[in-house]
């Protein structure tokens, strides 16, 4: 190794240029990875309380090799194992009391007093030291990951380093206006990260350029399920919310329902005033080919500076039947020379960046293990597909082993042609399925989901 | 299992085997298929002229009940060589434990009782309807009613097999033409019973009217070409959104459609059953039974289960000794009604498992395997009880049991309770809101209990309508005032027709 990192501070690890993390050989890394994933357990076990339960309960004392971790990784509802209601009823107290059994920091002692919504609540926890960021999934339901300050300095570097890694343009040195189409600030993961650190990348605020300058409160996000049956019968008034929080529904609804002609224009202008200069695009996947789309039926191009980049995700969920070029149409309409591509989960710090082969080679601080469908782990060489179980050395605040919910099909020998190290993951990433139930399974029981109108359209999916 | 499986296309009469022109599809767990191509063979599954129905239509009730009984005969598992083959990749499918299985299979004969039948037929629709015109009453006699059959279409669920036997039976009993679409978790029962019809008799007037395929749900080609006015009347969808969201974009005024929504049901325990040990335990051995039979596959199936408790420590503790005597009772059932499951549902074992990692909230005991439960510390359900299977259930607390109503809607179809004196002040409250039966809990005795709940008289209505009924056209022959058979007098001039101003 011609770098030297101590196992004791996998932190400082993300330090280091992504070039050299990957050079690491793979005995010298699995052992270091071993050696941090050992201490960091040992150092929180019985620091947090529900990982102490945990690891009490499957009798867990220490990790002696890596498979070891396994049974006391969370699954990725426990940071949504709250009930529902505690939401609902804003029940600060409670909420801080489930979040404090997350973390090593004594949440006891944040000041709850005149908390009405989950958004001062969340403001409350930063100006108490800790960063904490939400994210929802299908459900609707919002997981809370525990992040704290502790975090921060790894956690920016390591998504300086990521950026470079998957667009070829160092953020440090090189800052580039950004556009992208989507709201601005608030605590969900993506956007908290973005006022963190891509505004900085971009050089400041006003080179930074969102579709909309405001952002979806958490509590709406929280209860839009509830809100729309509450709608439904007739019961909004019951739930006690503030009316500018419902005003702000009904604008958010009117603004995801116009939401591709807004993108349309706002696109349109960006394009004419950068003419020339080199830029960064984000965004997700499915709305920058609707904006290509719509570009080329038009006979438009861009004209960006050479050396304008694209960093991308949310792969084409939300956008049916893309034509098989899509990705060749997005690249000659912007003017980029690839797409670039993470894969992660808010869960974790490392998420991996795509290579020019085509594939998300992970980092030595975010160790990547596979469990077949019965939870037993999956032998770590040639090329595996199974659950995806990460790692994350990192954090001191918070225990940062997670199962994913999602089937990935890892190649654990180092020979990709791209050059870089690392275990690395096939692009076609699947949700983890129980075993098919047949081509059209149909049975009588089960309850229909409540059809979720508001996320549907503000994020665009309903279009 | 890597075998491929035939399943012919059964046509009016007619065994379609797979030929050259053999499609593939797969079913649960891996297994794999092969059965005519139906786009080449949509002739044969509609029924082009409703005209066509004529010899059902002339066909006695009287007759068809027969004819279905001699079929009941010979729908016994042990020397019926379609349904052992049924029987066989039902198990495989693993959907079912043998001995439940089995002792769906064995009743089967059972739902073809003559008796039984004919009370069913009369009591929805009326045979007289059914075989004739019915002259309305009084002076008015001179209008008369018809019942008719109709072209049906029927996308059946297949978590259990008697769903098969009740589409033919209900098909059979309006005289209707029955086109079955069969699902992949249980393509060979439908197959089965109408090769057992075909054996009977295959130029009978309902086994002519008898067609059943397998295409994938959402093929559109299929069902553009089938739900078509011209060629179905009446669509009877299990599973709702999922067997629906397809076909929707064909329905049209004139295509009547019955959607069997997906249900989940519940149950209510009453204060006094945690008063004293021995109410606790019947309870308890109630619950072991409605959660459990069929190992909760179907509809009926008890998950959540809302208990009258207070929410202080003492009264949750005892909230938590009913669900420790319920995972005790299902160890007592007969393996006929429930058994553990064959595997792990590893997805709820994890909500599980994460529900337990919080003390505060909630409480865990059990497992995927034989069964398990979930007190809520608070009083609202699990966010997760959409998932609730393999016997796992979750118990809420509730102030008092018409608090559950707002947990219950359309989708809420039995309500267990439990005991007897609550139910006369929840009922009313209940069926509101949109529950379809309340069922006793109560007896201890595990057998008595499943027959007693699962043992209704013919012709009770389904999921809160009468399929019956709505499956057949009612038609009105109105003549003259002079046909009626009951003279009456000509108006007097003085007598003022009734209006509504």
């Amino acid at each position: 190794m011609s770098i030297s990192l101590l196992p004791d501070n996998p932190a400082a690890w993300t330090y280091r240029r992504f070039e050299e993390l990957y050079a690491i050989g793979r005995e010298e890394r699995e052992k270091l990875q071993l050696e941090a994933v050992r201490i960091n357990f040992a150092r929180l076990r019985d620091r947090i309380p529900a990982l102490k339960k945990l690891a009490d309960r499957q009798g867990v004392r220490a990790i002696d090799k890596l498979e070891d971790v396994l049974p006391v990784c969370f699954d990725h509802r426990v940071l949504k194992n709250y009930p529902i209601h505690i939401i609902e009823n804003r029940d600060f107290p409670k909420l801080t009391a489930w979040l404090d059994k997350l973390t090593v920091h004594d949440l006891s002692r944040v000041d709850l007093s005149g908390l009405t919504t989950i958004e001062e609540w969340l403001a409350r926890l930063e100006a108490y030291g800790m960063l904490v960021t939400y994210s929802s999934g299908t459900t609707g339901k919002l997981s809370f990951v525990p992040r704290s300050r502790d975090e921060f300095g790894p956690w920016r570097a390591h998504f300086f380093n990521v950026n470079y890694a998957s667009s070829g343009v160092d953020p440090t040195f090189t800052r580039l206006p950004t556009f992208f189409p989507g709201h601005r600030g608030g605590y969900q993961t993506m956007l908290k990260m973005m006022s963190l650190f891509n505004v900085e990348m971009a050089g400041g605020p006003e080179h930074y350029h969102t579709l909309y300058d405001s952002h979806i409160p958490a509590d709406l996000m929280a209860l839009s399920g509830r809100l729309q049956s509450a709608e439904d019968k007739g019961e909004v008034e019951r739930l006690g919310l503030d009316p500018a929080l419902l005003q702000q529904r009904q604008q958010m609804l009117a603004q995801g329902r116009r939401r591709e002609q807004d993108m349309e224009a706002w696109f349109g202008k960006l394009i004419q005033q950068f003419k020339g200069q080199r830029v960064k695009i984000g965004g997700t996947f499915a709305d920058l080919y609707r904006v290509t789309k719509a570009g080329l039926e038009k006979g438009l191009r861009c004209e960006f500076a050479p050396g304008s980049i694209m960093i991308g995700g949310g792969g084409m969920k939300g956008y049916k039947d893309a034509p098989a070029d899509w990705e060749d149409q997005v690249k000659q309409f912007f003017g980029v020379k690839k797409l670039g591509n993470q894969y992660g989960f808010s869960e974790c710090i490392g998420n991996a960046p795509l290579c020019d082969a085509g594939f998300f080679h992970f980092l030595p601080y975010a160790v990547p293990l596979l469990m077949d469908k019965d939870g037993r782990a999956m032998p770590r060489e040639g090329v595996q597909k199974g659950r995806l179980v990460l790692v994350d050395p990192i954090p001191t605040s918070y225990w940062g082993g997670f199962v994913s919910g999602d089937e990935v099909t890892l190649h654990w020998e180092e020979d990709c042609p791209c050059g870089w190290g690392g275990p690395r993951a096939a692009k076609t990433i699947r949700r983890f399925a129980e075993s098919e139930g047949g081509d059209d399974k149909i049975t009588c029981a089960g309850s229909q989901q409540a059809y979720n109108e508001f996320m549907e359209f503000v994020s665009g999916e309903g279009q | 299992m890597s075998d491929i499986v035939d399943i012919p296309i059964i046509s009016r009469g007619r065994v379609l085997m797979p030929g050259p022109d053999a499609v593939e599809f797969k079913g649960r767990g891996g297994a794999r298929f092969r059965s005519p191509d139906p786009h080449k063979h949509i002739q044969d599954l509609v029924l082009g002229s409703p005209a066509l129905l004529a010899d059902l239509n002339n066909t006695k009730m009287r007759d068809i009940v027969e004819f279905l009984v001699e079929v009941g005969k010979r729908l016994r598992l042990e020397d019926n060589p379609y349904l052992k083959d049924s029987f066989a990749l039902a198990l495989q499918a693993g959907g079912l434990a043998e001995p439940i299985l089995r002792g769906v299979y064995d009743d089967m004969p059972r739902m073809f009782d003559g008796g039984a039948l004919l009370d069913l037929a009369d009591r929805t629709i009326g045979i007289a309807y059914l075989d004739g015109w019915v002259p309305a009453r009084g002076e008015h006699s001179h209008v008369r009613v018809r019942a008719v059959g109709t072209r049906q279409l029927h996308i059946t669920a297949g978590n259990v097999p008697v769903v098969a036997a009740l589409t033919i039976i209900r098909a059979a009993l309006t005289k209707s033409d029955c086109l079955i679409k069969s699902p992949s978790n249980d393509p060979l029962t439908a197959n089965a019973i109408a090769r057992t019809l075909i054996d009977v008799d295959a130029g009978h007037p309902v086994t002519r009217h008898l067609a059943v395929a397998y295409w994938k749900g959402g093929d559109e080609a299929m069902e553009s070409q089938i739900v078509r006015t011209s060629r179905i009347d009446k669509i009877t969808a299990w599973g709702g959104m999922s067997s629906v969201k397809h076909i929707q974009k064909f329905l049209t005024p004139g295509i009547d459609l019955t959607a069997l929504n997906p249900k989940y049901s519940v149950s209510l325990i009453g204060r006094e059953a945690l008063s004293d040990e021995a109410a606790m335990q019947e309870a308890a051995t109630g619950l072991a039974v409605i959660s459990g039979f069929y190992n909760q596959t179907a509809c009926a199936n008890t998950r959540i289960v809302y208990v009258e408790s207070g929410l202080d420590e003492k009264s949750l503790g005892r909230v938590i000794e009913l669900g420790r005597k319920l995972l005790a009772a299902y160890k007592t059932l007969p393996p006929v009604i429930s058994t553990p499951a064959p595997t792990r549902n590893s997805e709820l074992e994890e909500e599980l498992k994460a529900a337990s990692l919080d003390e505060d909230f909630y409480h865990a005991e059990g497992d995927t395997l034989n069964g398990g439960f979930v007190v809520s510390r608070f009083s609202d359900r699990v966010d997760w009880y959409d998932q609730l299977n393999n016997r796992v259930v979750n118990l809420v607390p509730v102030e008092s049991l018409l608090d559950a109503t707002k947990w219950c809607d359309d989708t809420t179809q039995t309500v267990g309770i439990y005991p007897e004196s609550a139910r006369e002040r929840v009922i009313d409250a209940f069926s509101l809101v949109g529950v379809q039966r309340m069922v006793p809990l109560k007896g201890a005795d595990p057998m008595r209990i499943f027959a007693e709940m699962h043992t209704l008289p013919p012709g009770m209505p389904h999921d809160g309508i009468e399929p019956l009924r709505r499956n057949v056209r009612w038609v009105i022959d109105h003549r003259p005032p002079e046909d009626a058979t009951v003279r009456i007098q000509p108006p007097s001039p003085t007598a003022r027709p009734f209006t509504v101003s």
